[in-house]
């Protein structure tokens, strides 16, 4: 029996309402902006009605910016691919690395398992930048400057501690029962660990790889400093649109618009997975 | 190529007419738009070539590191003709403003050799230039590998001698034992620029001193034309104190050090500092923008674009674009030249200067050198001040030109402005290496008094004692 009164389902309703509209509205406002002038979006006050225009997606994924000196270059959707592939490639290497990583420090006990476990957490800690001078000299030593490899290597720093950290939590909630009649049927360790643990911890190895992909596709520093401008991800190509000749809020707000897609579509997709995964690693019972 | 056109093309060239002149002189022989400007840019090329192995180091590949700006854009758009003029192969990593100088920064001290060139600003040099990262120029500008078609004389000699310093703190920029860390490229220099309709509709004409301004700028920020007075820089960096602040302050007669005893002592609480900070504090609490302490270039020109503000004390340049750019106020912006003491007899203006540097680990020199000659030529630049946004250009040959002065004749009092303040434009500031921490503690500071939180008096006394501090801490 539902013992809400009107008055409360008001109240429930409204407050969502205001709640929805306080997270929403910027996202909102950067798509309208996405489809206006600058002109129009200097407008004081501003307007929510207008006449739409594609131009400023039309100049970003044409790659061609028509101004006063003539045709200039837009390296936007290079960027995006950046993004795209640095981001992914460092995900799947990182997961390559820490499920199995993951795994042995929940389930076997070694010598300074703990430290190099705290170790790979400890670079989270460091300043970006305190890691990137040294990096950038030994870079330039072995050839790895200016290399997606390089690059790749570097984002293990951002990706590599959040799984093997948060992988481990699910490994170790998982009860070592199951595993050890598998191991009784005759099956190697290796065996156990493909066709029971990861399958088992799989909600959370999926959540650990989209937070780690969030946090790589939203790095900034790692490839300013050691790639060229070749090698950058939206999030330094973004700013192509600051000049001193003024800002260009309607290609920014396109920009924004067109680099959050992969991360939502992602978002979308695994949502199932991120909310269950991170409410399992959440809850111990 | 026809006879006809070759001597009309040769008459351009050798500068005995007008690029106008040229082109209806063609326009007459059936030579159309493109046709001549293809054919133009080829006997500009082949002239300068005549007198000099600009092919010395053809096959070359050079790497440059830019900022992207309006300079930059102009120098892409015409990196053809450097291909053709020395048969070198060139390519350019461009960065964001924002973080470019970042990227400078790095790539200079891990040393690494990826980028020959790099474009940078005078303060940077004087990190960059004592650090053993940049080439001291004065090397190649006074050698055989110098082009005699790069005329020395024709850069505007304040802006030489700005981007030239002997690395010893104190020292006077382009004195003696200076050396060339950089070379202008185009510049920036500072003055009002206000909107003519506002200023129109009340009836008022561009301010000549500091309390007019303060007058025009009440008066407009209390009219109803939804706007306020005077937009100036407030964030806390030492991009609020180099413009219209520092041009304001030197004409006062004040200044950031003097030297006591052989060291660098802070001087932003002389008399003549805290007549005119009082000023600028009240000018910005009465008829600033509301958010001021968070205002940078981009706030106070988006702000004049807008309409949103009735003048601006900041770079002409910025000015410029609001009035030929994609905004509201397209066309009704003007320029005027500010003399902020009432006594004083002429403008006095700080600059932001954008130069070409060479990186001293890049492992081609002397081709890289080939680069900056062409870049700096009276050529590019005028190609750049005519075909791009190549404003302000640092040679005088240019501000001389009939097509750039008629451009710029456009923008109502423009090239006005620019004769009255540039004999007085040039870098006030003191040469240290504490100078962007002494730049943005006084912005820091510039805030308090703003807000009220402590009176101008006091406020500059405690800036001056901790400078002083910092100063003797680092042993200057």
């Amino acid at each position: 029996m539902d013992h809400t009164s009107p008055l409360e389902t008001i109240f429930r309703r409204v407050a969502l309402g205001v709640i929805l509209v306080f997270f929403l509205f910027p996202i909102f406002w950067i798509v309208l902006m996405s489809f206006q002038t600058n002109e129009q979006i200097l407008r004081i006050p501003p307007r929510v009605f207008f006449s739409p225009t594609l131009s400023n997606y039309k100049a970003l994924i044409s790659g061609e910016l028509i101004t006063t000196v003539g045709s200039l270059k837009l390296t936007f959707m290079h960027n995006l691919w950046n993004s795209f592939f640095l981001s992914t490639t460092s995900v799947l290497v990182a997961l390559v690395l820490g499920v199995p990583a993951a795994y042995a420090f929940a389930r076997f006990k070694f010598r300074l398992g703990e430290d190099i476990a705290f170790t790979l957490l400890s670079i989270r800690f460091a300043p970006p930048l305190l890691i990137l001078l040294p990096l950038s000299l030994l870079f330039n030593e072995i050839g790895l400057s200016d290399t997606y490899i390089g690059l790749i290597w570097v984002y293990q720093l951002i990706c590599l501690p959040l799984i093997v950290w948060i992988v481990r939590g699910y490994f170790e909630d998982i009860s070592p029962d199951i595993e050890h009649a598998y191991r009784i049927d005759g099956h190697s360790w290796a065996q156990t660990f493909f066709r029971i643990a990861v399958p088992l911890a799989r909600p959370g190895i999926a959540a650990a790889g989209l937070l780690s992909f969030i946090f790589a596709w939203n790095n900034f520093v790692f490839a300013l400093i050691l790639g060229s401008a070749d090698k950058q991800p939206v999030t330094v190509g973004a700013l192509a649109f600051v000049t001193a000749a003024g800002i260009s809020y309607g290609q920014i707000a396109a920009a924004i618009v067109l680099s959050i897609l992969p991360t939502l579509a992602l978002a979308l997709y695994a949502q199932r997975y991120l909310v269950e995964g991170l409410s399992l690693g959440a809850v111990k019972g | 190529m026809y006879e006809k056109e070759r001597r009309l093309i040769e008459a351009f060239v050798g500068g005995r007419m007008s690029r106008r002149e040229l082109f209806a002189g063609l326009g007459k022989l059936g030579v159309g738009a493109v046709a001549a400007r293809y054919l133009l840019n080829d006997a500009v090329t082949s002239a300068m070539a005549a007198d000099f192995d600009w092919m010395k180091h053809k096959g070359t590949h050079l790497k440059l590191l830019l900022n992207k700006h309006p300079y930059a854009d102009a120098m892409i758009a015409d990196i053809e003709a450097f291909k053709k003029l020395t048969g070198m192969d060139i390519s350019y990593d461009i960065f964001p403003e924002d973080v470019y100088f970042d990227k400078v920064t790095a790539a200079l001290s891990s040393k690494s050799s990826q980028y020959d060139c790099l474009m940078t600003g005078a303060y940077q040099t004087w990190q960059y230039g004592p650090a053993g990262w940049l080439v001291d120029l004065n090397e190649y500008i006074n050698s055989d590998n110098t082009s005699s078609g790069w005329d020395k004389k024709d850069i505007l000699p304040n802006l030489l001698a700005s981007d030239s310093w002997s690395g010893k703190p104190g020292d006077a920029l382009g004195g003696e034992g200076a050396k060339q860390w950089c070379l202008p490229w185009a510049f920036e220099q500072y003055c009002i620029s206000y909107n003519k309709r506002i200023f129109d509709s009340l009836k008022l004409t561009p301010p000549q001193h500091m309390e007019d301004l303060i007058e025009a700028a009440v008066k407009i920020t209390k009219s109803d034309n939804n706007a306020y007075g005077i937009g100036v820089r407030g964030s806390r960096s030492w991009a609020t104190i180099h413009p219209g602040f520092l041009s304001g302050y030197v004409s006062y007669g004040a200044s950031d050090f003097v030297m006591k005893d052989g060291h660098l002592k802070a001087a932003m609480n002389s008399p003549e500092a805290k007549k005119f900070t009082e000023l600028w504090v009240k000018m910005i609490q009465e008829a600033g923008p509301k958010n001021w302490a968070t205002y940078t270039w981009y706030q106070v020109g988006n702000d004049l674009g807008a309409g949103a503000s009735g003048m601006i004390y900041d770079a002409d340049i910025l000015g410029f674009f609001q009035n030929n750019g994609d905004t509201k106020e397209k066309g009704n912006i003007g320029f005027h030249d500010f003399i902020a003491n009432p006594e004083a007899k002429a403008p006095k203006s700080n600059v932001w200067i954008w130069s070409l540097a060479m990186s001293n680990f890049s492992k081609q020199k002397d081709a890289a050198w080939y680069f900056l000659q062409w870049a700096t030529s009276k050529e590019h630049d005028l190609f750049g001040a005519i075909k791009g946004d190549m404003v302000d250009p640092a040679r005088q040959s240019v501000w001389d030109n009939d097509d750039f002065k008629s451009r710029m004749g456009k923008n109502k009092g423009y090239l006005e402005q620019f004769e009255k303040t540039s004999p007085g434009a040039k870098i006030y500031f003191t040469p240290q290496p504490l100078f962007f921490n002494v730049t943005t503690d006084w912005a820091a500071a510039l805030q308090r008094m703003v807000a009220k939180q402590v009176p101008v008096d006091e406020g500059l006394d405690q800036l001056a004692d901790s400078i002083n501090k910092q100063m003797e801490q680092a042993g200057l």
